[in-house]
């Protein structure tokens, strides 16, 4: 009884020390970024392993946070605990519409995104009531590009929202290939790649034709307050994602080796996708307007903007259509 | 100060106390710098709960939960009673259960998530499945522990006037375990919600129109503060609802009744 009490107290020790370690020094400059995996976000971990933001910035602490899905890490930036997020445009969006204090700083990435549907759905004219569409969430990209389509396909941008299931991508991929009710699958590299790999699936939307063009998938969001009081911080940030990105685009097979270390891969496929035709890294925003207007169109967002300036920082490089 | 401590002696404190808690939060929503994205004042709940009713589905929703959650309970009772029963019968089976019940118990219904969407898929079922889940077994427990705690004189009575097993089951042993019983079910109400909620916010809009859960995740998604506690709020009404209506009446009727309580 005595040892177990002994461990109990170890225990709590541990678990305070662990909490305490967490909190900063005033003097040091910190910043606090989520850290998320996928080929999309390839260039935050490049920007991770190869230490560039400690090199622009030396003698920062960065402090990288572990988040599984948008949504917490939207929730953590409103509480601050977080200063820069990697997300789609549709839920900044949603954050921006409802008085979140933050802009885009930087694009990102744009990765093959789709729509995997069972051999017997030829097209959106194919699901029926009783079929079931795997996505991440409500409010994600995936969802605001199939309202995107069923707008074109039906004038109905809300015809498959009571059909949505939210699953993550490789709950999503499970579900889809156990062959149960979801029978129709949206997302992105690499679940794309192996669920069209597999015999009796096969693509019936690209996230381009949805959207009808180019656009960024990933894009970086800073909050005001990193932005306004860490002016310095916030331009090491921006130096540091264009260079992770530069990183990839001059040496994909090198970026490829170090992926290995964070994703569950073959260095060939890391390097087929990171080189795929439409997988393209950017530091350009592209896409924002459309997805604006779009979501204040079908009442996703009350408002829409009207100078360019509301939803990205100055400096930041995007383009229209 | 007499009448003070009086009025949270009546049979009306619980509203006294909601009462007590809604104006402080609507004084820490007024009157400190929180963001009311993280702390929505009481006027916007209530706007964004009228606006849900009026123009949403929250109230077929609302259905839709408690349909699955009656089901699940129904299911869930009939399969512990079975389970107990027969444990009070036979000593073999009663090791049985409680091996399951020591295997399953610990067992969190989302935890099983990846295999129930492997077996079952996503839909209604899958969700009824989670209730079944985490319903059954702490009702095995509440069932055995208040036929366990009946006095062995009385079985040997309902012996004596040569009773089947089953009449002494439904005989003695029900009515002499209902206070556990209604505990039980109370308890099995409690996990019942909280299952059917989580699965709903994953499993998303299952049967159409989805749930409550479904409700809720979408407010979050689309960073509805007060449409998240809208929906909490319908939950909370239901819940004393069924506690002070059905609960109370079953008590009356039984434990109160047999002076068992």
């Amino acid at each position: 009884m005595k040892r177990f009490g002994i461990i109990l107290s170890l225990l709590c020790l541990v678990w305070i020390t662990g909490c305490t370690a967490t909190k900063n020094d005033s003097q040091e400059k910190v910043i606090r970024i989520a850290e998320q995996y996928g080929i999309a976000y390839a260039p935050v971990q490049i920007m991770k392993d190869q230490g560039i933001l400690e090199k622009n910035y030396p003698g920062i602490q960065v402090i990288w946070e572990q988040m599984s899905n948008t949504t917490a890490i939207r929730e953590a930036m409103v509480s601050n605990k977080l200063d820069v997020g990697f997300m789609a445009i549709p839920p900044f969006l949603i954050g921006w519409d409802n008085g979140m204090d933050w802009k885009i700083a930087t694009g990102l990435s744009s990765v093959p995104t789709g729509l995997v549907a069972k051999d017997e759905i030829q097209s959106l004219q194919d699901i029926e009531n009783d079929d079931r569409i795997a996505l991440p969430q409500p409010g994600s990209v995936q969802h605001i590009l199939l309202a995107m389509a069923c707008k074109k396909e039906f004038n109905d941008p809300k015809k498959m929202d009571n059909l949505l299931v939210t699953l993550s991508h490789p709950d999503g991929m499970t579900a889809l290939l156990a062959g149960n009710e979801i029978t129709a699958h949206f997302t992105s590299t690499p679940y794309r790649e192996a669920e069209l790999a597999t015999t009796g699936y096969h693509e019936i939307l690209t996230g381009e034709e949805a959207f009808g063009g180019d656009f960024s998938f990933i894009v970086g969001v800073t909050t005001k307050k990193l932005h306004d009081e860490n002016p310095e911080v916030y331009k090491a940030f921006n130096q540091s994602v264009e260079e992770a990105i530069l990183f990839i685009n001059e040496n994909p097979e090198e970026a490829a080796e170090i992926l290995t270390k964070y994703y569950d891969l073959s260095k060939e496929d890391i390097l087929k996708y990171l080189t795929a035709e439409d997988t393209e890294y950017s530091a350009t925003v592209k896409g924002i307007k459309n997805f604006s207007d779009f979501m204040n169109e079908t009442d996703y967002l009350k408002k829409s903007y009207t100078s360019i300036e509301e939803v990205v920082w100055e400096n930041t490089d995007y383009a229209e259509y | 100060m007499q009448n003070i401590k009086a009025i949270f002696l009546k049979p009306y404190s619980k509203y006294v106390w909601i009462g007590i808690m809604l104006i402080a939060w609507e004084a820490i929503a007024k009157l400190t710098p929180v963001s009311p994205l993280a702390f929505p004042s009481l006027e916007a709940v209530v706007a964004a709960l009228i606006n849900s009713i009026l123009t949403g589905d929250i109230l077929l929703q609302m259905l839709f939960s408690l349909g699955l959650i009656f089901v699940g309970l129904v299911i869930g009772v009939l399969l512990s009673f079975v389970m107990s029963a027969l444990s009070v019968v036979s000593p073999v089976f009663e090791s049985f259960v409680d091996t399951c019940v020591s295997i399953f118990h610990p067992l969190p219904g989302i935890a099983l998530l990846p295999l129930i969407i492997l077996w079952i898929g996503t839909g209604s079922k899958a969700i009824l499945f989670i209730i079944v889940h985490s319903v059954l077994w702490p009702m095995i427990l509440n069932m055995t522990a208040g036929f366990k705690s009946i006095p062995v004189v009385y079985k040997k009575i309902g012996q004596n006037y040569e009773f089947s097993n089953a009449k002494i089951i439904f005989k003695i042993y029900i009515p002499a375990s209902m206070p556990y019983l209604i505990a039980g079910l109370k308890i099995g109400w409690a996990r019942a919600w909280r299952a059917s909620i989580s699965a709903e916010m994953i499993f998303g809009a299952s049967g159409g129109i989805g749930g409550i859960g479904w409700y809720i995740f979408n407010k979050r998604v689309f960073m509805d503060t007060a449409g998240i506690f809208a929906g909490l709020l319908v939950i909370i009404v239901v819940g004393m609802l069924v506690e002070d209506f059905i609960f109370s009446k079953i008590e009356d009727r039984t434990v109160k009744k047999w002076g068992l309580s």
